[in-house]
């Protein structure tokens, strides 16, 4: 065992740069683990305290005691007078009322209205007490009509100075008000991006048309007071329907909601991560390929001097195991570092994210540990059995390679493992899984052995494929005789090519699935907006905003050039106890705005508080017909039994279940629209009845007022927007691919030390070398992004199948323009190992042995 | 009369007095190291190679014999001293000029792996032209692989051909450009004897028939006899040289030099 260990540490002693090359495509993947798994403790103990603080002197909050938010991110309203019922309860010292609006705009110095990246513009009531976590940071509290504060940092983000006056747009539109002072929320004013205004409780409840309500009353204990009998007192003199919690129920609430947003963000970086792991397992194996190659002789010399096999397979294991340590834990402390410089970007991006309390949870460390060794080890395994199958005689004779004649083991491995990962696929798209965890290892572990056959299958082609690609370097007559042997560089060796690209065809696999995916929801919503929209102009809130006044819809009904109106609401209910988006508005009008394709009944018909129209899954999941009855669960009413009127076909931006407004007024305490549809009224002028609703644009300018088209053009934006975000992740999993290429056409230079010498010999300038390899790389570059590209397109095929996509669309200009720009990468990434080729010394090359 | 030349006054000026130089070089030192390891491979040596004449350098291990090619060859560079090929001063070359020079008026043979591998035999043959930018004389190329009898294999890959072949197909690319000066770098010593002859012959033909200028690196006495005249080398010195010698009178020159 000792000598196997002495043989592990010389060779990754004589081979550092190699040695390091290798870690650092495991660094990256590890590090990158790391910082999602720091930047999400991190921000959820951050939240936590925030929350705590937040709430800290409160002994006891008063609110309707929904079981679920029956608007979401919403607490549901209760009326004031709760405040004398609770004042009266023995025992409380404060009771202090606060409600929460997200209908309440402010337009900065030019007019404009304010707009985040998507978190909430929130208006609230703000008292001097002792309760709330906003404190004056400069001037006063709001304190009367026409007043108004907001946050220090969004005041400086916006632009907004204190004692100057700013249109604040209600229900009721822009009035002006006067900023008389700036607020700190909690400690750090730690607002994610969110923009914080207040007023006085009659204000906020006037621009939000709420007048006489609230959310809750935050109460306080007298000294010596129990809080838990406090709480009970309280809940005794409580009418139905409300309810009296402790700080630690809210507590515990409020950090559930923000541990959920932080989970789905952290699980979202761990998912890139795992991408980039899962790239650079290739990278690694292929780099210990090409070293263990380099080293046959050495091989077979130990093996002649009598190492047995399991000797050479343990050293060149151990050997893996080191550098998975090695980098694992530099992987690590490069994480830490990357959470915080994530949370840098996401700072300058403004997100006025807290500062993180740094978090390195002992998972967290065994996790990076585990990754970086096991995929040190697990891409290891299979070069180093080869090794350990080098023959001692290897040792005496020139030009012993491994195993030839492999191919055919190689496809049938292949097979056998594409079998269970294009299962393990298909059933997680198109089964009938419910468990979450189950659905993602089934769809992750199925992809990974795809992948991992698709590089099996590639030498199968990859000569051919890389010959015919390269072909064009042949008739560029700068490049002359190098263009050639590029070409046959890149292609003479059908595995090493297939396993070289490999880290790009996956990263562009994905690259690909994304847009393609991405283009055809495109064109899609392009599609279904012209199929579903009868009407011609939709108001809806700025992208990630709330709900806006329930008044706009009726102006937009007086004006005589549209008819007829109708506004949509939306809402959560609970059917057969699972959580449900509902829509309501004028059932009456329901045909008339939007083409939903009635398959049975009538939306229009007997249309009252006791109706509700299903889309066609609905029918057929709870095996429904027009006339059944259907019990509906609302958080502030309860259960309600419903008749249905009608299935249609068109759900998009319709849902599932619509009602109408007469049954959401009895069943729900909040009221706002969320999307207004209209048509031009009969024998009206277009141009005349856009006019008049530029009118009220002007009124509320936080809405958009579009036509069904221009509702599409910002829709795909958005989709646009997000798919940058996701390439630019998947990019640091394309990153290491370069790496990769990088890696290989460095190994391959030393490798081919003696052939690149002699034709420095006969007459190849340094340019020319530098040419070759990189043209190499290029090629090689082409085929994996190629190969990539194709194998996207069928992924992205079978995710619009599963996830239902009217349409299936490929956007050949944008997959091009990843081809080539992939292709130019390969060709720069090449330039580090090209450089080195073009200083190899000419002699010592030529007596290299 | 076959000659053997006293060493005596002329020792490191062996410049001889005969037709025109297809390469000189004057003063020519070569110091690896430095300190302890320093080690004197050349020390100012005075040579010429005549043109349209083979010559032979021969001299035991570390006589500085390869490192003379090397410098002569533009391929490693000289501590002090000039070399010039034809007209143009070598050692004051940058690496490109090097290169192009190596390109257009230099021929290399070595002893192994003298092709490059994922090139055709003519695409080794055609290589520094290619690499040039030049269009091959056809009708030079044709005679060249005529007469090495090189036509059958001219779409082989090298590691289709036998070792006197893949031999051949490097003398071949040494000529295709008429070049200067051939610089062979012990091209016998992977050979079996008849794969051997075959080449020296060629090497012999291609000064006797065509003009061309050879220098050779052996430690073979056989290969050193086909020579015009041969060189000895001993510690970095030129110690003796040899015309119209014989395997015999080789042989007899290096026993007395190791002696």
């Amino acid at each position: 065992m000792a000598a196997v260990l002495l043989l592990s540490l010389r060779n990754l002693a004589s081979s550092r740069l190699r040695a390091g090359l290798t870690s650092l495509a495991v660094m990256v993947g590890v590090a990158f683990v790391v910082a999602s798994f720091v930047l999400s403790d991190g921000l959820r103990a951050t939240f936590n305290d925030i929350v705590e603080d937040a709430s800290a002197e409160i002994d006891a909050t008063v609110r309707a005691a929904g079981e679920f938010a029956e608007v979401t991110f919403q607490a549901q309203a209760i009326d004031e007078d709760v405040l004398d019922v609770v004042s009266s309860v023995d025992g409380v010292e404060q009771a202090v009322p606060a409600l929460t609006s997200s209908k309440i705009v402010a337009l900065d110095g030019d007019g404009e209205a304010i707009e985040t990246l998507g978190p909430p513009i929130l208006a609230v009531n703000q008292q001097d007490s002792a309760t709330g976590a906003l404190t004056v940071e400069e001037g006063e509290i709001p304190d009367g009509p026409g007043e108004f504060a907001m946050d220090f940092s969004s005041a400086d983000t916006y632009g907004f100075e204190i004692g100057r006056s700013y249109d604040i747009v209600g229900v009721a539109g822009r009035e002006p008000f006067t900023l008389v002072g700036t607020t700190r929320f909690g400690e750090d004013n730690a607002l994610a991006g969110a923009v914080l205004m207040s007023f006085t409780l009659d204000e906020v409840q006037r621009l939000d048309g709420n007048e006489g309500r609230i959310n809750l009353v935050e109460v306080t204990a007298e000294s010596g007071v129990n809080a838990d009998e406090l709480i009970a007192d309280l809940e005794a003199a409580l009418p139905a329907g409300l309810e009296a919690v402790g700080n630690d129920v809210v507590v515990e609430e409020g950090q559930e909601d923000f541990g959920a947003i932080v989970d789905v963000f952290g699980n979202v970086l761990l998912a890139f991560a795992l991408v980039s792991v899962f790239v650079s397992t290739f990278i690694i194996a292929n780099t210990f390929n090409i070293l263990l190659g380099q080293r046959i002789r050495q091989l077979a010399l130990i093996r002649a001097l009598g190492a047995s096999r399991r000797q050479v397979l343990l050293a060149s294991l151990l050997e893996a195991f080191i550098v998975g340590v090695i980098a694992s834990v530099i992987g690590l402390a490069i994480g830490v570092g990357l959470a915080y410089g994530l949370l840098a970007i996401m700072n300058a991006l403004g997100l006025n994210l807290p500062d993180l309390e740094l978090v390195i949870a002992v998972r967290t460390i065994v996790i990076a540990l585990a990754v970086g060794i096991g995929v040190s080890l697990a891409s290891a395994l299979t070069p180093s059995r080869r090794a350990a199958r080098v023959p001692p005689v290897a040792a005496m004779r020139e030009g012993y390679r491994y195993g030839s004649g492999e191919g055919t083991r190689r496809t049938i491995i292949a097979i056998i493992l594409a079998v269970p990962g294009v299962a393990g696929i298909a059933l997680s798209l198109f089964g009938s899984i419910d468990s979450t965890p189950l659905l993602l290892v089934l769809l992750g572990g199925g992809a990974v052995l795809v992948f991992i056959s698709i590089t099996m299958f590639a030498p199968l082609f990859s000569t051919p494929t890389a010959r015919f690609l390269g072909a064009p370097l042949e008739r560029m007559p700068w490049l002359g005789i190098t263009g050639h042997m590029a070409r046959e560089n890149s292609s003479s060796d059908n595995k090493r090519t297939a396993r070289t690209a490999a880290g790009l065809m996956i990263g562009l696999a994905l690259v690909a699935m994304a847009t393609v995916v991405a283009s055809s929801l495109k064109d899609t919503i392009r599609g279904s907006l012209g199929s579903t929209l009868n009407a011609d102009f939709l108001v809806s809130p700025p992208d990630g905003g709330t709900g806006f006044s329930t008044e706009l819809v009726g102006a937009v009904a007086a004006l005589p050039e549209l008819d007829p109106v109708s506004s949509t609401r939306l809402g959560n209910i609970r059917v057969n106890g699972s959580e449900q988006g509902v829509r309501a508005t004028e059932l009456e009008l329901l045909t008339d705005l939007w083409d939903v394709n009635v398959l049975s009944g009538d939306p229009g018909a007997d249309v009252g508080p006791d109706v509700v129209s299903i889309h066609e899954s609905v029918a057929n999941d709870l095996n429904l017909a027009v006339g059944d009855e259907l019990d509906i669960e609302f958080a502030a009413t309860g259960t309600k039994t419903f008749t249905v009127n009608a299935i249609y076909e068109n759900d998009f931006l319709i849902g599932n279940y619509l009602i109408d407004k007469s049954a959401w007024d009895q069943n729900f305490s909040l009221n706002e629209d969320f999307s207004i549809a209209a048509s031009v009224a009969e024998g009206v002028d277009f141009e005349a009845a856009a006019a008049a609703l530029d009118q009220l644009e002007a009124q509320f300018p936080q809405l958009n007022f579009e036509t069904g088209e221009e509702f599409g053009d910002r829709f795909e934006g958005q989709l646009d927007t997000l798919l940058i975000v996701i390439n630019v992740f998947l990019g640091l999993a394309i990153l290491i691919a370069f790496l990769g290429i990088a890696n290989t056409m460095a190994l391959s230079v030393l490798e081919r030390t003696r052939e690149i010498g002699l034709m420095r010999a006969v007459g190849m300038t340094r340019r020319q070398t530098r040419a070759m390899i990189r043209w190499e790389a290029a090629v090689v570059s082409l085929f994996g992004a190629l190969l990539g590209v194709v194998v996207g397109i069928v992924f992205g095929w079978v995710a619009v199948q599963a996830i239902a996509i009217g349409q299936f669309a490929v956007p050949v200009p944008s997959l091009v323009l990843y081809v080539i720009v992939a292709t130019l990468a390969g060709l720069i990434a090449a330039s580090f190992p090209a450089r080195r080729a073009s200083r190899l010394k000419v002699l010592d090359a030529i007596h290299q042995l | 009369m076959a000659g053997f030349t006293g060493i005596t006054a002329k020792q490191n000026s062996g410049l001889q007095a005969a037709g025109p130089m297809a390469a000189t070089a004057t003063g020519l030192t070569k110091i690896y190291g430095e300190g302890n390891t320093r080690v004197v491979a050349l020390d100012a040596v005075d040579i010429g190679f005549e043109a349209a004449k083979l010559t032979a350098i021969m001299g035991p291990s570390g006589s500085g014999k390869s490192t003379l090619l090397h410098c002569v060859a533009g391929l490693d560079t000289v501590t002090d001293g000039e070399v010039r090929v034809g007209d143009t001063l070598i050692s004051d070359l940058s690496d490109q000029e090097l290169t192009l020079l190596r390109r257009e008026r230099m021929g290399f043979i070595f002893q192994a792996f003298n092709l490059v591998p994922n090139l055709t035999a003519e695409e080794n043959i055609l290589l520094p032209l290619l690499l040039g930018g030049h269009e091959p004389d056809p009708e030079w190329q044709k005679r060249i692989i005529d007469s090495l009898g090189l036509d059958e294999r001219l779409h082989h890959r090298p590691d289709e051909l036998s070792g006197g072949q893949q031999q051949r197909v490097a003398v071949a690319r040494a000529l295709m450009s008429r070049p200067a000066i051939i610089y062979a770098d012990e091209p016998t010593g992977n050979l079996d004897s008849n794969s051997g002859q075959e080449v020296l012959g060629f090497l012999r033909r291609a000064v006797d028939d065509w003009g061309q200028t050879v220098v050779m690196v052996t430690h073979d006495p056989v290969a050193a006899s086909t020579a015009d005249l041969v060189v000895f080398l001993r510690d970095g010195h030129l110690v003796g040289q040899l015309e119209e010698p014989t395997p015999d009178l080789v042989l007899d020159r290096i026993r007395a030099l190791e002696a």
